[in-house]
């Protein structure tokens, strides 16, 4: 008997419950297995828009520098009162979750308040550029959070994925062939143990053979001893035949049923 | 009269002067810059211009910020010169100049030392041409009282603050408000100093200052549209030496939406092209990526403004024996310094199709 | 993980002037009452080992839902940023001004591209 199995008494009750776990691990397996193809299913449309993502923030990040260039052409430079009057978040995010196969995915929603934090920089010049870079950048940070909504997703589903797909592998590699093995083993001990059963009892049936022909000589020679001797003789020796038939019976049925 | 006596003092200077503003940039000049490829190729161009080798010193990926602050600090080399070579009454008109970049630098170091920032890095930031000997004394304040105080005592925009603001406003009001606040001072005052002086320099400077204070006026007002700056205080931010003052301010401070603006300017011949030009290249969809036509306007007005400035500061040369062109040649190396960055800019960032919005001068 | 991305609601960035200014303007800025800022300025003379300072607090802040990050930045401090494996917050390279995208250099495109390549 090769490979790892279970340390377990071979027992009939043990072998109804391993088949049970077996039983169990195929269907876990399968039902693993399902969710690692639902998953990987999302995982590549997540990782093909991941991968646009990232290429379109390129070109989105360019237009929104573009037009900072376009608000220090018309009112100079501005990013040091911006850095100052920085206060409060108008444009912050708020988590979601969204749920695939059994997975919580996080996802960022843009929140933004109304600030009026920039209102009126470049008032006297310019401020319609601002307020035209605000909104732009408004929206390429947008992008940005859209792709880091599925940057995490990406993230955790790598992780979950990694893990079911170490489950999936345990399972096919190392659960199941080990209870395989151990219901082999469980088997072929008990298989073991029959045929040491059956040897046993045709061992003592062997024995009991010999006794009685052991036995029945004796009654003969008894019999020709006591048939020359006297006739009474005769009526003790029948009782015991009869009390020797009894239990050869028992055991013979006994027999059957281990061979059956 | 005083076109008898003007090269006595002040002969020489303009003769300096004549021969910095032939070194701005031409258009054949913008056009060779334009065609170039990389920062690189720009800056070889650049040293073939009067800027010389400005640029030969730099480590190389230059960045577009780097050619700004540079070509600045031609300009302000220029200023200085020309500066340290007046004489009554051109050092004063001289200093006017400067006063404009003071009132920015002032803010900033009001903003920087409100937030407790590093006086360093504040003073770093200053517009070169703003800075005044008395300026990191300004970064000592610990609080708006001492603040306010230093700025009277330290800055020479002292006048414009104490008839303006008072302690309390440089903690309430915002930073912008003061600004145009200060600023508008500094156009009233600047308008009137050039009227002591007379004669050409004030027809010729008054035009522009005209031309400025309505820009302001006009841009104050589209830019507060939704905002939460009231109308009372809008229209005090409003220049008062504008041709479109004073019926015109009147009528802007009350404007909600563009349509106003727009009939107010039609009230000024000079203006009234803007709108129609600046509506029309909207509708064709040129106005830039703005979405609602406020914007978009706006943008183009922008532009507009720019060039009328330049052709404004253009005329000024044509006369001689004034002041005006000293104000002139630095509105104009200013424009085109704003020319250069921006086509570096779009050569940095690969945007060609944007690459002819600039203003050139000649 | 649920709980983990509670009160997470801000966006932080390490970047160039240019980038931060444009993502103040959108509305980011975050300064709290003792002057702690969720946005670092790197410039050309920043040490990296500052950049790493600044990311690892970032990172460990438990408000700050994304921590964006200039390219040109993240590529000075590579090693941490390859070896950043928290889901939260979450770090999104981005381009810069001076400075276009190259997804090759993006440590999770990096990751996308060999789960894509086998």
């Amino acid at each position: 008997m090769s490979g790892p199995r279970e340390a377990i008494f071979p027992t009939r009750m043990a072998l109804t419950n391993t088949k049970l776990r077996l039983k169990g691990a195929q269907t876990g397996h399968s039902l693993l297995a399902k969710k690692r193809d639902a998953l990987m299913t999302r995982f590549r449309a997540i990782l093909r828009k991941v991968d646009e993502a990232k290429r379109k923030m390129g070109r989105v990040m360019q237009l929104a520098s573009f037009s900072l260039a376009e608000v220090t052409y018309a009112t100079g430079d501005i990013a040091y009162l911006v850095q100052e009057q920085a206060k409060n978040a108008s444009f912050r995010v708020k988590a979601a979750q969204e749920n695939v196969s059994g997975v919580v995915l996080p996802t960022f929603e843009v929140d933004r308040v109304a600030g009026s934090d920039f209102n009126l920089t470049g008032l006297g010049r310019g401020g319609q550029q601002v307020i035209k870079s605000k909104e732009v950048y408004a929206k390429a940070l947008e992008t940005l959070v859209e792709l880091a909504s599925l940057q995490t997703a990406f993230m955790i589903l790598d992780e979950v994925i990694r893990a079911t797909n170490r489950r999936v592998n345990a399972i096919e590699h190392v659960v199941i062939p080990r209870l395989e093995n151990t219901i082999k083993f469980i088997i072929s001990e008990l298989d073991e143990m029959d045929r040491e059963e059956f040897y046993r009892l045709k061992k003592v049936q062997g024995k009991k053979k010999r006794d009685a022909e052991a036995a029945e000589a004796l009654k003969k020679k008894l019999a020709i001893e006591a048939g020359e001797a006297a006739e009474e003789s005769a009526k003790p020796v029948s009782v015991l035949v009869d009390e020797e038939v009894g239990p050869g019976d028992l055991l013979a049925t006994k027999d059957e049923d281990v061979i059956f | 009269m005083e076109g008898l006596f003007f090269n006595v003092s002040a002969g020489f200077l303009e003769g300096i002067l004549r021969g910095y503003k032939a070194g701005l940039l031409t258009q054949a000049q913008y056009a060779t810059l334009t065609q170039c490829e990389t920062l690189e190729d720009f800056r070889m161009q650049l040293s073939a211009t009067d800027y010389g080798n400005f640029l030969a010193n730099e480590p190389l990926p230059i960045s577009t910020s780097k050619i700004s602050d540079k070509a600045t600090q031609v300009m302000v080399d220029q200023f200085h010169y020309l500066r340290s070579n007046a004489v009554a009454p051109l050092d004063k008109f001289l200093d006017y100049i400067t006063y404009a970049y003071m009132i920015d630098n002032v803010i900033l170091l009001i903003t920087g030392t409100l937030h407790e920032r590093d006086t360093h890095e504040l003073l770093e930031r200053c517009h070169p041409l703003g800075v005044f000997d008395t300026m990191p004394a300004l970064c000592v304040a610990t609080n708006v009282e001492e603040l306010y105080q230093s700025v009277l005592v330290e800055t020479p925009l002292a006048p414009y603050f104490r008839e303006c603001l008072s302690a309390s406003d440089l903690d309430d009001l915002n930073i912008e408000i003061i600004r145009n606040t200060l600023y508008k001072a500094y156009l009233e005052d600047f308008d009137n100093f050039c009227q002591s002086i007379g004669g050409p320099t004030y027809d010729a400077m008054h035009r522009i200052l005209a031309f400025e204070a309505d820009r302001r006026t006009i841009n104050i007002t589209i830019n507060s549209f939704g905002t939460d700056l009231s109308k009372e205080q809008r229209a005090r931010l409003f220049p008062t030496i504008g041709n479109l003052f004073p019926a015109g301010n009147n009528l802007l401070a009350k404007a909600d939406e563009i349509e106003q603006v727009r009939a107010v300017c039609d009230y000024v011949a000079e203006y009234r092209h803007f709108f129609d030009a600046a509506a029309s290249s909207a509708s064709r969809g040129n106005g830039g990526a703005g979405d609602d036509p406020t914007s978009a306007i706006a943008a183009t007005l922008e532009d507009r403004f720019f060039a009328t400035e330049v052709h404004l500061n253009k005329l000024s040369f044509l006369q001689q024996f004034q002041y005006s062109i000293f104000f002139s040649y630095f509105k104009l190396k200013e424009q085109e310094i704003r020319s250069l960055t921006w086509i570096a800019e779009c050569i940095a960032q690969d945007a060609r199709d944007r690459i002819q919005d600039f203003i050139t001068i000649f | 993980m649920a709980q983990n991305q509670e009160g997470r609601n801000l966006l932080a960035i390490i970047g160039d002037e240019d980038s931060i200014t444009g993502v103040l303007l959108a509305g980011v800025g975050q300064v709290s009452s003792n002057q702690k800022k969720n946005f670092v300025i790197v410039d050309a003379k920043t040490q990296p080992s500052t950049i790493e300072a600044a990311f690892n607090e970032l990172t460990s802040r438990k408000d700050i839902a994304i921590l964006l990050i200039n390219q040109h930045i993240a590529e000075k401090i590579r090693p941490t940023m390859d070896k950043y494996t928290q889901t939260f917050p979450t770090v999104l390279e981005i381009p810069s001004k001076d400075h276009p995208y190259d997804p090759s250099k993006d440590s999770i495109l990096k990751r996308v591209q060999k789960l894509v390549g086998d």
